[in-house]
């Protein structure tokens, strides 16, 4: 579970781009932060593994204060985290399995064989066969993703965070990757927090949804309550799209008993 | 710009690059294929470079030797001792700083834009001392190399010239080359261009635009140190 503090952060003197946030995110569970483009959905990301240093406010990994944490402790957190990229940010020098390798290479007391074993387990895992000396360059969009996913369950997360895991890749692709990081966070029981503004993933994956408008936190609640949620700007961000506009012309007629 | 803020931050970034690296296997491997990257690859522009600085030389010195008083082996003489003392450490390490540079701030850029550098962080590796450390390994055991090769190739060049142009016999330019020879030219020229590449290396690394003032500060302490 991560729990996040009245966390503030600003790049720029008196200009907050995140405003006193306070959520928390279960175990198990796909937890989903969403929001328009700028709104602040990676900064809170980042800020929550660490990338960004807080203003004010504190960030708790099972209990444990990120804060306050030593750097022996933090860095004992990062073998902790996996992270997803939007652009998966694989290490262009490298070949798919040594970038699944790196990891294990650089914490891991494993053997070298044992290492291999476990990234072509990981490899396979996430449905890559007969990749594992391509570079990333030679791969599609979608096994970028695929590749990067089984790079940060290489050393067998509690945490995985990905951000905008479905940016770039077409509808049936999003999907399987949606569908591949339920999977992975059931199996291996992490706390999952995924940031997206693709409202196909929310409704397909997500459970826990938090719904950050201008840095601040605007909604938040269960999949199943987003389209009565009484929040102006989380029904703008919904309903943007004629698709929605006319389910959302059929949903209130079906509440006012006109079908 | 405030200076102080960039003293510190280079600081900083310096203290975490020379920190112990987190695993000694990977380190070395880096630093191997850094120096193929950024050494091995500069042989070729370097005996370009050099030959053609060696050829020109010999044929301004001939050109512009009129004292009768001075004998023949002087163009040699005076073509070794420029390559040394100067051609062979300063040019090419200014050539180099600036292809080192740019191939270096390309690829941190690259990096830095695709988020490989937040990905190293997240896991825990130590970013600066992963990427950094190596190249400057690299750049200053490798540079001094090249600057040896640079200065046979680039007497090579005066030869070439020697023996394919009738401006001076072979014989008298190998003379040349060979007569009051000081080794200590060819040490100062190796420490001159590992000072540069230390620097280069750790400039370029931490701001890529400060090749310029880099050139300036060697030229400076090239200068005083002879």
């Amino acid at each position: 579970m991560i729990e996040v503090r009245d966390v503030c952060k600003s790049f720029v003197a008196n200009e907050l781009v995140l405003k006193h946030i306070s959520t928390t995110f279960h175990s198990g569970k796909i937890n989903q932060i969403i929001g328009r483009s700028g709104s602040g959905k990676t900064v809170l990301l980042k800020c929550i593994v660490g990338l960004h240093t807080l203003d004010s406010g504190d960030i708790l990994y099972d209990g444990r204060s990120f804060t306050a944490m030593s750097k022996k402790e933090k860095m004992q957190l990062c073998s902790e985290i996996g992270m997803l990229f939007q652009g998966s940010a694989l290490f262009d020098s490298l070949t798919i399995i040594e970038n699944v390798l790196f990891p294990m290479q650089m914490f891991s007391e494993k053997s070298e064989k044992e290492q291999q074993d476990r990234a072509r387990f990981c490899l396979e895992r996430v449905g890559l066969y007969n990749v594992f000396d391509m570079y990333p360059a030679e791969l599609s969009g979608g096994m970028q993703k695929r590749a990067a996913i089984a790079r940060a369950i290489s050393l067998n997360p509690k945490y995985l965070f990905c951000d905008e895991p479905n940016s770039g890749l077409d509808p049936l692709t999003a999907s399987k990757i949606d569908e591949l990081i339920v999977e992975l966070t059931k199996e291996f029981q992490m706390t999952t927090i995924i940031n997206t503004h693709d409202l196909n993933s929310v409704l397909s994956v997500g459970e826990h949804i938090v719904f950050i408008h201008k840095g601040e936190k605007a909604w938040e609640g269960p999949k199943e309550k987003l389209f009565v949620s009484n929040c102006p700007e989380l029904d703008d961000f919904i309903f943007a799209s004629e698709m929605y506009q006319k389910f959302r012309t059929t949903l209130v007629s079906e509440q006012s008993g006109q079908i | 710009m405030n200076p102080l803020y960039h003293v510190g931050r280079y600081s900083q970034l310096m203290y975490r690059c020379f920190s112990k690296p987190q695993r000694t296997g990977v380190f070395v491997s880096q630093a191997l294929k850094e120096i193929d990257r950024l050494g091995v690859s500069s042989l070729f522009i370097t005996l370009i470079v050099s030959l053609f600085m060696g050829a020109v030389l010999t044929i301004q010195t001939q050109n512009n030797i009129e004292n009768p008083l001075l004998p023949d082996y002087t163009v040699g003489l005076v073509t070794r001792d420029t390559l040394l003392l100067e051609f062979c450490s300063m040019v090419l390490c200014l050539f180099l700083a600036g292809n080192i540079g740019s191939n270096i701030a390309s690829q941190i850029g690259t990096m830095r834009i695709s988020e490989q550098i937040d990905a190293m962080d997240i896991m825990g590796v130590n970013s600066a001392n992963y990427i950094i450390l190596p190249k400057i390994v690299a750049v200053v055991l490798y540079i001094p190399v090249l600057v040896v090769f640079s200065m046979f190739t680039g007497m090579l060049g005066g030869y070439l010239i020697a023996a394919f142009t009738d401006i001076i016999t072979t014989s008298k330019f190998i003379y040349g080359l060979q007569y009051w020879f000081i080794e200590w030219y060819v040490y100062y020229s190796r420490m001159v261009c590992v000072l540069f590449s230390d620097k280069s290396g750790r400039f370029c690394l931490y701001y890529c635009l400060r090749i310029g003032l880099l050139g300036l500060f060697c030229t400076w302490w090239h200068s005083r140190g002879r």
